[in-house]
């Protein structure tokens, strides 16, 4: 490329963007990128907060290897996030579809009602989904013996504890993915259903060849986003289970916490933030490239 | 290429989600080193004096934190070369984050509380200093030797115990009546017992279904009752794996697998509100739960029993509490050691007046518990003072990979996933890595 002339005016332009941008520039240096630097350089250190530092190299990295309990984090976090994704995906094209179809004054009142769980916080949505989870008093169970089904234990049962925990973490989640979904929607003209229409396509051929191509930008974001998301669930699990029962919901984030804070070994929780990153990392960038190659 | 950015950019900020956590401290830490020798400094009061000022951290809420409030204000008016800044924090933020951070980054309190689970990583980190040469004369002879021995390391006593709180078996009266059932005293008895009173709207027996600290100090008493414990004498290798714990851990397994102990509870496993909402028959609990059984479920028939034993075995419960700390490192250790002994170790006025007005516990202090005979007789008190008091033993200070262990184990077998032996097998290697690991 060779450098091209820069008029004044585009300098100023340029000036005016990086002024603008300079706080947010500046704000993720300090509090991003700094910080992602020392955590690399604690995760060399054998560290328990209330000692110096102490050089210790790679061994951290070496211990993570061989530490079965960091395995089965992963295995628990990739087993929810299996199952969590794919699902608040599917939940959330589909309520955005239904809204986009009603017409009139319930689809402000029903949009408000699928946001709103998301204006509460995480910790309250975890307490408010234990009051319903709960085996004894809880509304579910009440539900499900209406039509029969006994008590369940849901959140006091290694089986029935993900399940339970996605779910209150889908209610929270859906009504915004939602939003996003809608709105990408909105954008797609109404001409090309109504070309499509005239050549006989109709409801699912529709979805399937003009709807879901065109979401393709806004899907992505939403699986990378929502991915992420799941790698990092922690409040409404240390809220709802702490990790149990008997460690079934011990999520990575919730064992790198243990680590660094309940046994005080910094140095390792941050080199298995650090692996747990590289994890997240890796994956963002194979489903953009499987995202952005079908373009 | 501008697609790729946009992922980089998506996967640091996810990254710096993920890492704030390990580097919030180097965030509060930044300015750390400046507060302390500020706070370290003298500062001159009016009478031309130099004044010491040290920090004091705590987790006390309400009530309790009124009475360490009240507490340091007395003690500031008392004399003129030392001034004590109280503030208090969340307790789950408290020994999780709160003191590390502060101690990293040099900004600690010069004052703190622990609790056993900590104990021991503390004073090996030099963050306690030893407090032997502070004790007024004829204070040390005062406290039970157990309470001091629970606090001691290497003949140095680190920390001041300043309660003891004791577990019974809390019931109701008319739920056991009406069920037919007599107050267990035996381990057949009780699980009898919470077989029988266990209904669709009341669950038999509450103890504490999640792992943690608190989990692992209600099941203790089960191992020592049979003699069994989870490290020899000397706390440097693991006994965990004995028939005494593999029948304690399946003992306690039982009630969680045929249901007659919620494996959630809506209310804290500490909470007497388990009995109070009459959706519980029985409860272990501490001496804690009186104030509240008293003066909130006054209606409730709630009486306290002895922890029952199993066949052959003795009577032992846990007597748990914390600790009042000094900062090892702090340049005013001394100042901040005669405030601690000031406390608790001097006028028996204000120990009596934490362990019965403002809650309940029993003092470490004979001369207290002498003191408070009156109140120590009360009510349920009396069934803790008669017939608990002689057969407690302090919480173990084991390091926190070691509870971790023991409560895996506890976990493993609650939720059916290894039957006792087969718990108390896997952990014992554990946990004598876990001693490896801690003592690095």
């Amino acid at each position: 490329m060779t450098p091209k002339r820069i008029s004044a005016r585009t300098r100023n332009e340029w000036v005016t963007a990086y002024g603008f941008l300079l706080p947010n520039l500046i704000g993720l240096f300090v509090f991003v990128f700094v910080p992602i630097v020392y955590a690399l350089y604690v995760s060399l250190h054998d560290w328990n907060a209330l000692n110096p530092k102490a050089f210790s190299g790679l061994d951290n990295y070496r211990k993570l290897l061989h530490d079965d309990q960091w395995w089965s984090s992963i295995r628990i976090t990739l087993t929810f996030s299996v199952i969590y994704v794919p699902l608040l995906f599917v939940l959330s094209l589909l309520s955005a579809l239904l809204m986009n179809a009603l017409r009139g004054r319930t689809k402000g009142v029903a949009r408000t009602l699928f946001l709103l769980p998301f204006a509460v916080t995480s910790v309250t949505s975890a307490v408010i989904g234990m009051f319903m989870l709960d085996p004894r008093n809880g509304v579910i169970n009440r539900l499900l013996g209406l039509i029969g089904i006994g008590p369940q234990p849901f959140l006091g049962s290694t089986s029935q504890a993900m399940l339970s925990i996605i779910g209150v973490i889908l209610w929270i989640n859906i009504g915004y993915n939602m939003i996003i979904f809608l709105s990408a929607i909105k954008e797609i003209p109404r001409d090309y259903y109504e070309a499509a229409g005239m050549d006989g396509a109709t409801g699912w051929k529709s979805f399937r060849f003009i709807t879901l191509p065109l979401l393709r930008e806004t899907s992505t974001f939403i699986l990378i986003v929502t991915t992420i998301g799941s790698f990092q669930a922690l409040d409404q699990i240390l809220v709802m289970t702490k990790g149990g029962p008997a460690n079934a919901m011990e999520v990575s984030v919730l064992y790198i916490f243990k680590q660094g804070f309940e046994l005080l070994n910094m140095g390792y929780a941050a080199s298995l933030a650090f692996v747990l990153f590289l994890i997240i990392f890796g994956l963002s960038l194979v489903q953009l490239k499987l995202f952005s190659n079908r373009n | 290429m501008g697609k790729t950015w946009k992922g980089i950019g998506i996967a640091a900020v996810s990254l710096a989600l993920m890492l704030q956590m390990a580097c919030g401290n180097s965030n509060d830490g930044g300015n750390g080193g400046k507060n302390e020798s500020a706070s370290a400094q003298a500062s001159g009061s009016e009478n031309g004096g130099k004044k010491v000022k040290l920090k004091f951290w705590d987790f006390h809420t309400e009530k309790e934190e009124e009475f360490f409030k009240g507490l340091v204000d007395e003690y500031n008016k008392s004399q003129d070369d030392v001034e004590i800044e109280y503030s208090t924090y969340n307790q789950t933020d408290y020994t999780s984050t709160k003191l590390p951070t502060g101690f990293a980054s040099g900004d600690g309190p010069d004052i703190y509380m622990i609790s056993p689970g900590d104990f021991m990583k503390f004073a090996k980190s030099g963050l306690m200093a030893d407090l032997t040469p502070y004790f007024p004369e004829g204070a040390k002879e005062d406290f039970l030797p157990a309470s001091l021995d629970a606090v001691t390391v290497d003949g140095k006593i680190m920390a001041l115990p300043y309660e003891l709180e004791l577990l019974g078996l809390y019931y109701n009266e008319v739920m056991l009546k009406n069920a037919g059932v007599d107050v267990p005293k035996t381990w057949d008895e009780l699980y009898e017992a919470a077989k029988k009173l266990t209904t669709n709207k009341v669950a038999g027996l509450v103890i504490p279904p999640d792992k943690g600290a608190y989990l692992n100090f209600v099941w203790y008493p089960f191992l020592w009752q049979q003699g069994g414990n989870v490290l020899n004498a000397d706390g440097t290798q693991s006994t965990f794996h004995s028939p005494e714990t593999a029948k304690a851990l399946d003992y306690w397994g039982r009630f969680f697998k045929e249901g007659l102990s919620p494996t959630k509870l809506q209310n804290g496993p500490t909470e007497i509100d388990n009995l109070g909402s009459k959706g519980a028959a029985m409860q272990i609990a501490g001496t804690w739960a009186i104030t509240r059984a008293e003066e909130v479920f006054g209606d409730v028939p709630i009486n306290v029993a002895p922890l029952p034993i199993p066949e052959g075995g003795q009577a032992a419960t846990d007597a748990g509490g914390w600790k009042f700390a000094v900062n090892g490192k702090s340049a005013h250790a001394e100042e901040a050691a005669k405030f601690v002994m000031w406390a608790f170790a001097e006028d028996p006025a204000r120990a009596l007046k934490w362990c019965t007005e403002v809650k309940f516990a029993y003092s470490p202090r004979k001369s207290v518990v002498e003191q408070g005979k009156a109140i120590y007789n009360q009510g349920m008190r009396k069934v803790f003072t008669e017939q608990i008091y002689d057969s407690a033993i302090p919480e173990p200070r084991y390091p926190s990979e070691v509870l971790d262990v023991v409560g895996d184990a506890i976990q493993n077998v609650m939720f059916g996933k290894y039957d006792g032996a087969k718990a108390a097998e896997e952990a014992d290697a554990k946990i004598n890595e876990a001693l490896k690991t801690a003592n690095k």
